[in-house]
């Protein structure tokens, strides 16, 4: 019988959301309610088992929304699953976000020990240690007694990272922050990780960059709508995650994504183009096309098309609609494909999800509405910019 | 609420602790005086109220033989409004502690008492005015202290247990903190602070401020520091009691609750 502890072992871990209809959640709903139910079950992790190995930097890949952050937010124990287990067998430090605890308001100082005490350590071994934290964050004296809130993102990843790797955990979990920091800092942190790993340590790692996968994990999982796809050696993981996303055609029946609307008209088919082939991913400055497909069950005259174009964290970034730009869809009795162009993208890298709407022509009435209808990564393109969300195209002058 | 996990960050009790302090009077040299202008504002008004608009006496201290509207309101006001405050702003650090919550593991229950502790450290200072203005007035008051500090001990249990409870309801159902706000206003006017049950004299408002939970708290203390005189064996009891059932109460619900924190706010 095998007695191998494993740091992490995820144990048939189910994990269901609540998705509220209605978001103000009172309580006069709660009380009136009695068998209504206000919301749909939403499977984020489905019956998912896999363990992680002493000393290993392991990879948890898989396309927006499929589950990942949720994978890891149980392993940190700030979510709960609702079937099975994850046992976390080592002291853990987690890095789930950009500036996890900071309080803006409070000093870079005072955050190093609000922050180290909520990853559970004593004044002492915070004190201890904060020569080395501020160190390695590469922070000036003088902006450690300034509050955070003028910090820019980049200052806030290198503090935040810079506390979680020393406050000398046994694991290390990490979602998709080393991507923010600069080049120099960057590599800083891989340096850290190979110590770390070279130390025996272990390091579990979402990351979009299938490079860094290749290169640094030992192994890698392949999570798909919540679903285990694969364990295993990071190259074959990556190539068969890769080879899904490029062959998908994105059916919107297939995403089983959240809808709603009356159904008279509804999207059958919504996808991204790039150089007129599908992609899952572009860079900033490509021309971006989406591409819908709509089925009438009954007739309508002049419905409306809008596209949603949102952060991964739900922010609304834009929502071109036809009758905007005085486009007349007539009436549609059957099958309508239409295409959008947004040329010269000046989205920035991170996740993005678009909402695809048709309604009526006022925009009052919703015939169906697909939330997350198309996901896609920006990847660093024209121009470069390392923060923030769009590019402004800024164009500078030095006199 | 696991003892263990709460012991292992104790440290981040006392940081959140000193947050809470330091956010609301770090701004301003005046600070702890300004937390001091609140009650003073509340005097002025129902001194007013109470002794032009409805011409009343102030009520007879027994055995003290103190009468002084000020103090008789000072000495219900200061530890209702602990309570008061220590549940709205329990309720908001719960729900502003969102961003906390959804990324990292910790005791939230530490949001709450941290809360309560800083609540109760503005609580300690103003008592101490307080008291300073009864010794003037000439109620000496000082053996009584330890006896008032049990009590508010107890009071600061029983705020603990229903703060858990609102905070943790409120994270599910955000009318709890507007149904707070009412609440808050009716228990205030049903605990007697700016009225005397014997002045009064109706037998029902007698009853209603003698169990009421917040009229219990304030009559022990106006027997303590108004009349100098003991409370009743019976009414010491009727706090524990409270503060008990309050406390562990809220514990249990609060414990219910919490796991599900990071997905519902
Ligand atoms: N608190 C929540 N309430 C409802 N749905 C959620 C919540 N958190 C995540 N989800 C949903 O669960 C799915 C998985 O999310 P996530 O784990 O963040 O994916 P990933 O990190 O792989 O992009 C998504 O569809 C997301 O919308
Ligand atoms: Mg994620």
């Amino acid at each position: 019988m095998s007695t191998v502890q494993h740091p992490v072992e995820v144990d048939h871990v189910t994990k269901t959301f609540r998705r509220h209809h209605d978001r103000a959640t009172s309580l006069k709903q709660f009380v009136a309610g009695g068998r209504r139910r206000t919301y749909d079950e939403f499977v984020a992790l489905d019956d998912v088992s896999f363990n992680v190995r002493r000393g290993e930097v392991f990879g948890v890949v898989g396309h927006n929304g499929s589950g990942k952050s949720t994978m890891l937010k149980i392993m940190a124990g700030i979510l709960h699953p609702n079937k099975g287990e994850v046992r976390v067998h080592e002291r853990m430090s987690a890095l789930l976000e950009l500036g996890a605890g900071f309080h803006p308001e409070l000093s870079g100082r005072e955050n190093v020990f609000l922050n180290a005490a909520l990853l559970g350590m004593t004044r002492k071994e915070i004190t201890a240690r904060y020569d080395e934290i501020v160190d390695f964050s590469g922070l000036d004296d003088d902006f450690l007694d300034t509050p955070v809130k003028t910090y820019s993102s980049g200052m806030y990843v290198r503090l935040a990272f810079s506390i979680a790797i020393n406050v000398e955990p046994e694991l290390l979990i990490i979602d998709e922050i080393l991507a923010v920091g600069d080049i120099d800092f960057q590599r800083k942190c891989t340096e850290r990780f190979l110590e770390f790993r070279n130390a025996g340590r272990t390091t579990v790692l979402v990351t979009h960059d299938m490079n860094s996968v290749r290169t640094m994990c030992d192994r890698a999982v392949w999570l798909d709508h919540g679903k285990l796809r694969g364990t295993g050696e990071p190259g074959e993981i990556v190539d068969g995650y890769t080879e899904s996303m490029t062959g998908s055609t994105d059916r919107v029946a297939k995403l089983g994504s959240y809808r709603e609307g009356s159904g008279e008209l509804q999207f059958t088919a919504a996808r991204m183009l790039v150089d007129g082939e599908p992609r899952r991913s572009l860079r900033t400055g490509d021309d971006l096309v989406l591409e819908l497909e709509l089925t009438a069950t009954s007739p309508i005259d002049d419905p409306a098309v809008s596209v949603t174009v949102m952060t991964a964290s739900g922010l609304m970034l834009s929502e071109p609609c036809t009758r905007d730009a005085d486009i007349v869809l007539g009436r549609v009795d059957d099958r309508r494909a239409l295409t959008v162009r947004l040329p010269d993208l000046a989205l920035l890298p991170g996740e993005y999800q678009v909402h695809c709407t048709v309604s009526d022509a006022r925009r009052h009435h919703i015939f169906d509405r697909v939330h997350s209808a198309v996901t896609f990564d920006v990847m660093a393109g024209t121009p470069l910019e390392q923060f923030g969300t769009v590019s402004l195209r800024p164009q500078w002058t030095v006199e | 609420m696991s003892l263990r996990s709460a012991a292992a960050h104790r440290n981040l009790l006392y940081l959140l602790s000193l947050r809470e302090l330091r956010t609301r009077y770090k701004r301003s040299l005046l600070g702890w005086a300004w937390s001091l202008l609140n009650p003073l504002v509340q005097l002025g008004i129902f001194s007013v109220i109470f002794l032009y608009v409805f011409e009343q006496n102030p009520p007879v201290g027994d055995p003290s033989g103190l009468q002084s509207f000020a103090l008789y309101f000072l000495v219900g006001f200061i530890p209702f409004n602990f309570f008061s405050i220590s549940i709205g702003a329990s309720i908001g650090a719960v729900q502003g502690g969102a961003s906390l919550i959804k990324k990292v593991a910790f005791p939230h229950e530490h949001l709450v008492l941290s809360v309560i502790a800083a609540q109760f450290v503005t609580l300690m200072i103003e008592l101490a005015v307080v008291v300073v203005a009864l010794l003037i007035a000439g109620n000496m008051v000082l053996p009584w202290l330890p006896v008032v500090f049990l009590v508010l001990v107890l009071l600061a249990i029983f705020s603990t247990g229903v703060a858990l409870l609102l905070a943790a309801g409120n994270a599910f159902f955000n009318d709890v903190s507007y149904l707070w706000t009412i609440a808050s206003q009716l228990l205030f006017y049903s605990t007697p602070i700016i009225w005397n049950p014997e002045t009064v004299g109706n037998p029902v408002l007698t009853q209603v401020a003698s169990w009421g939970p917040t009229g219990a708290f304030v009559m022990a203390l106006q027997e303590l520091l108004y009349d100098l005189q003991m409370p009743s064996a019976l009414r010491l009891l009727q706090l524990a009691v409270y503060a008990g059932v309050s406390f562990a109460f809220g514990a249990w619900a609060f414990n219910k609750l919490s796991p599900r924190f990071a997905e519902e706010l």
